[in-house]
C-alpha cells in the first residue's frame, strides 16, 4: 500500500455550487498545458448564428443574473443544442441560445460563456497550481443540483432528475460507515443555511449533522470523523455572527466569499500537523449551473432507475446513461504531487466519492448501486512515496 | 494516536466562515497567498430566494408537515418566503425544531 494510503484515516469532501470547469479553471491551460481548459477557441452560436467565444471575463458577482437555466430540458439544450434525434452528438453548442432564453437579450447570452482568470480566483488558482486537477470529473445528472448532490451521497439519486424530495431506498454512505464501526459527519454552515440532505436530516439528527463551526473546533482538538461532507451558506443572512455572505458561489452569490470559505476549510485541516498528514480533501462542484463547459459529457454505466418524459420534461426517456456536464475538483493532499493532472482517460463523477471512501473505510459493498460500482475512486491518486513538507497557506 | 492541534495561548473570536489566523503553523515551506474579503455591498439579504433555496424551502415544508404536530408547526408556508433573509429564518426555525435536542419532548419516553 502506498504510504499516503497507509497514513489516510480522514477524507473531506466540500462541494460547492453550479460552476463549470472552463468558468473556474479553464484558464490554468495556459499555465498548465496539461489541464483540458479553454484557450479562447472555444465557441457556441448565438441566436444569430454569429460565433461566440470564450472570454475571460468572468466577475464575482452581477453578471449571471438571472440564473441560467440548468434543469434537465435545459441542460439537454446546451449539450445537444436542440438535437433531439437519435443517436445524437454531444455538441456542447447550446449554451448561449439556451441563456438567451431568459432574458431575449443577445448581449447578456453572451456572458455564458466568460471564464475566471486564474488571480481573480486565487484559492482555486493556488490549490489547483499545488495539488492535484481532475480533468474529467462530471456531474452525476445533466440537471440540477439535488439529484446531483444524492450521488455523492447515496450513489444514485433514486430515478430523480429534479429537485423534488425523494426517500431513498439504499443507505447513505454516512449510514454504512456507522453500519462498519466507523464515524461520519455532515456539516452544515449554520441553522440559517442548515442542510440540503432535509430527508438525511429528519432521521439522522444530531449523530450525523454538524455545522461548520463544529468542523472547525472538530479540527482543532483532532475528533474529526473518519468521512466529513461539508455544505456552504446558502444564502445571505444574519445570525449571531452578524451579516453572513453566502459562500456557495451559487449565481449570484459572490464568488469571492466562496473562495474565502474553502480557504478556511483547508486552513482549518492544514494547520493540525497529524490532521493535514492523515487527510484527504476533496474541493468538488455538484452541478455546472448552466454554464459554458467544451468537454462533452460521456455515457456512463446505467443505475437501473428511469425518468420518463414527465419527469424529464422532454419526449424522451433518460436512462441514466449519460453523465452531466464537466466540474472543477481538486484532490487536496501532502501526498499528492504538486501541479499534478489526471489524465482524459480516466473519468470521475459523484457515484466515485461513496465508491472511494466506501472502499477505503468498509471494502467491498455489494449493495453498491450499479452506477457506484462502475465509478473510478481516486485515493491511488496519493501516490507519493513521502509525505511533501511544501505547501500553501491562505490569509486575508 | 492524538490528532490534536497544538495549542495557542490565546483563543480568538473569529468571524463565522473566516480564515483562522491564530492557527499556529507546522513547520514547512510555505507560500503564502493573500485572499481578497468581498465589498461589504455584495450583501444582499433581501435578494429574491433562487431555485436552490426555493426547493430547499419545500423540503423543509415537507419534514415539517411530516414529522412535527400542527401544534409545533411553523405556521410560514414556503409561497409566502421572498427573500434570503425570509428564507434563512423560516429554515433555521424548522431545523431548530427537527433538531431532537433543541425540541420540548411532545410524548414521555418510552419505559422499555
Amino acid at each position: 500500500m502506498p504510504p499516503g494510503l497507509d497514513a489516510l484515516k480522514h477524507i473531506v469532501v466540500l462541494m460547492m455550487e453550479n460552476r463549470s470547469f472552463d468558468h473556474m479553471l479553464g484558464s490554468l491551460k495556459a499555465v498548465n498545458p496539461l489541464i483540458d481548459g479553454v484557450d479562447g477557441t472555444q465557441w457556441n452560436p448565438d441566436t444569430q448564428g454569429n460565433q461566440v467565444f470564450v472570454q475571460p471575463l468572468a466577475e464575482f458577482q452581477s453578471q449571471l443574473d438571472p440564473d441560467p437555466d440548468h434543469a434537465f430540458p435545459a441542460v439537454d439544450q446546451q449539450i445537444f443544442n436542440g438535437d433531439q434525434s437519435n443517436p445524437r452528438v454531444a455538441s456542447m453548442k447550446g449554451f448561449v441560445q439556451n441563456y438567451y432564453l431568459q432574458q431575449q437579450d443577445l448581449a447578456h447570452s453572451q456572458k455564458i460563456m466568460y471564464y475566471f482568470t486564474d488571480d481573480k480566483l486565487p484559492v482555486l488558482t493556488a490549490l489547483a497550481n499545488n495539488f492535484l486537477v481532475f480533468n474529467r470529473w462530471f456531474a452525476s445528472i445533466p440537471g440540477p443540483t439535488l439529484c446531483n448532490r444524492a450521488f455523492a451521497h447515496y450513489g444514485t439519486s433514486f430515478g430523480q432528475v429534479g429537485m423534488n424530495v425523494f426517500y431513498p431506498q439504499g443507505k447513505s454512505i454516512y449510514e454504512r460507515l456507522q453500519d462498519a464501526g466507523h464515524t461520519a459527519k455532515l456539516y452544515y454552515f449554520d441553522q440559517q443555511s442548515s442542510s440540503l440532505e432535509v430527508v438525511n436530516l429528519l432521521q439522522h439528527q444530531p449523530q450525523l449533522f454538524g455545522t461548520y463551526d463544529q468542523f472547525i473546533a472538530d479540527c482543532k482538538s483532532g475528533t474529526l470523523s473518519d468521512y466529513s461532507f461539508i455544505e456552504p451558506n446558502y444564502s445571505d443572512h444574519d445570525n449571531d455572527d452578524g451579516s453572513q455572505l453566502a459562500s456557495d458561489q451559487h449565481p449570484d452569490h459572490n464568488v469571492q466569499a466562496g473562495e474565502l470559505f474553502i480557504a478556511s476549510v483547508y486552513n482549518a485541516i492544514q494547520s493540525n500537523p497529524n490532521l493535514w498528514a492523515s487527510t484527504a480533501l476533496l474541493v468538488v462542484y455538484d452541478e455546472h449551473g448552466g454554464i459554458f463547459d467544451h468537454v462533452p459529457p460521456p455515457a456512463c454505466t446505467p443505475d437501473g432507475h428511469s425518468a420518463g418524459p414527465a419527469d424529464t420534461g422532454l419526449n424522451y426517456t433518460f436512462n441514466f446513461d449519460r453523465l452531466g456536464v464537466r466540474v472543477p475538483a481538486i484532490l487536496i493532499s501532502p501526498w499528492v504531487p504538486k501541479g499534478a493532472v489526471v489524465g482524459t482517460d480516466r473519468v470521475f463523477e459523484h457515484a466515485s466519492i461513496p465508491a472511494t471512501v466506501t472502499n477505503h473505510f468498509i471494502g467491498p459493498y455489494p449493495a453498491a448501486t450499479p452506477r457506484e460500482q462502475a465509478a473510478q475512486t481516486f485515493l491511488d491518486l496519493l501516490s507519493l512515496p513521502a509525505m511533501r513538507t511544501d505547501s500553501v497557506v491562505f490569509s486575508t | 494516536m492524538n490528532d490534536a492541534a497544538p495549542r495557542t495561548s490565546k483563543a480568538t473570536k473569529r468571524k463565522r466562515g473566516a480564515i483562522d489566523k491564530s492557527a499556529p503553523l507546522p513547520p514547512g515551506d510555505y507560500t503564502s497567498i493573500r485572499v481578497p474579503i468581498p465589498p461589504t455591498s455584495a450583501f444582499n439579504k433581501n435578494r429574491p430566494v433562487g431555485c436552490l433555496i426555493q426547493a430547499q424551502l419545500q423540503h423543509m415544508y415537507h419534514a415539517e408537515s411530516a414529522r412535527l404536530p400542527k401544534e409545533e408547526r411553523d405556521g410560514r408556508r414556503p409561497e409566502d418566503i421572498h427573500t434570503e433573509a425570509e428564507a434563512a429564518s423560516y429554515i433555521a426555525a424548522i431545523t431548530k425544531l427537527l433538531h431532537p435536542q433543541r425540541r420540548k419532548r411532545s410524548r414521555p419516553r418510552p419505559t422499555s
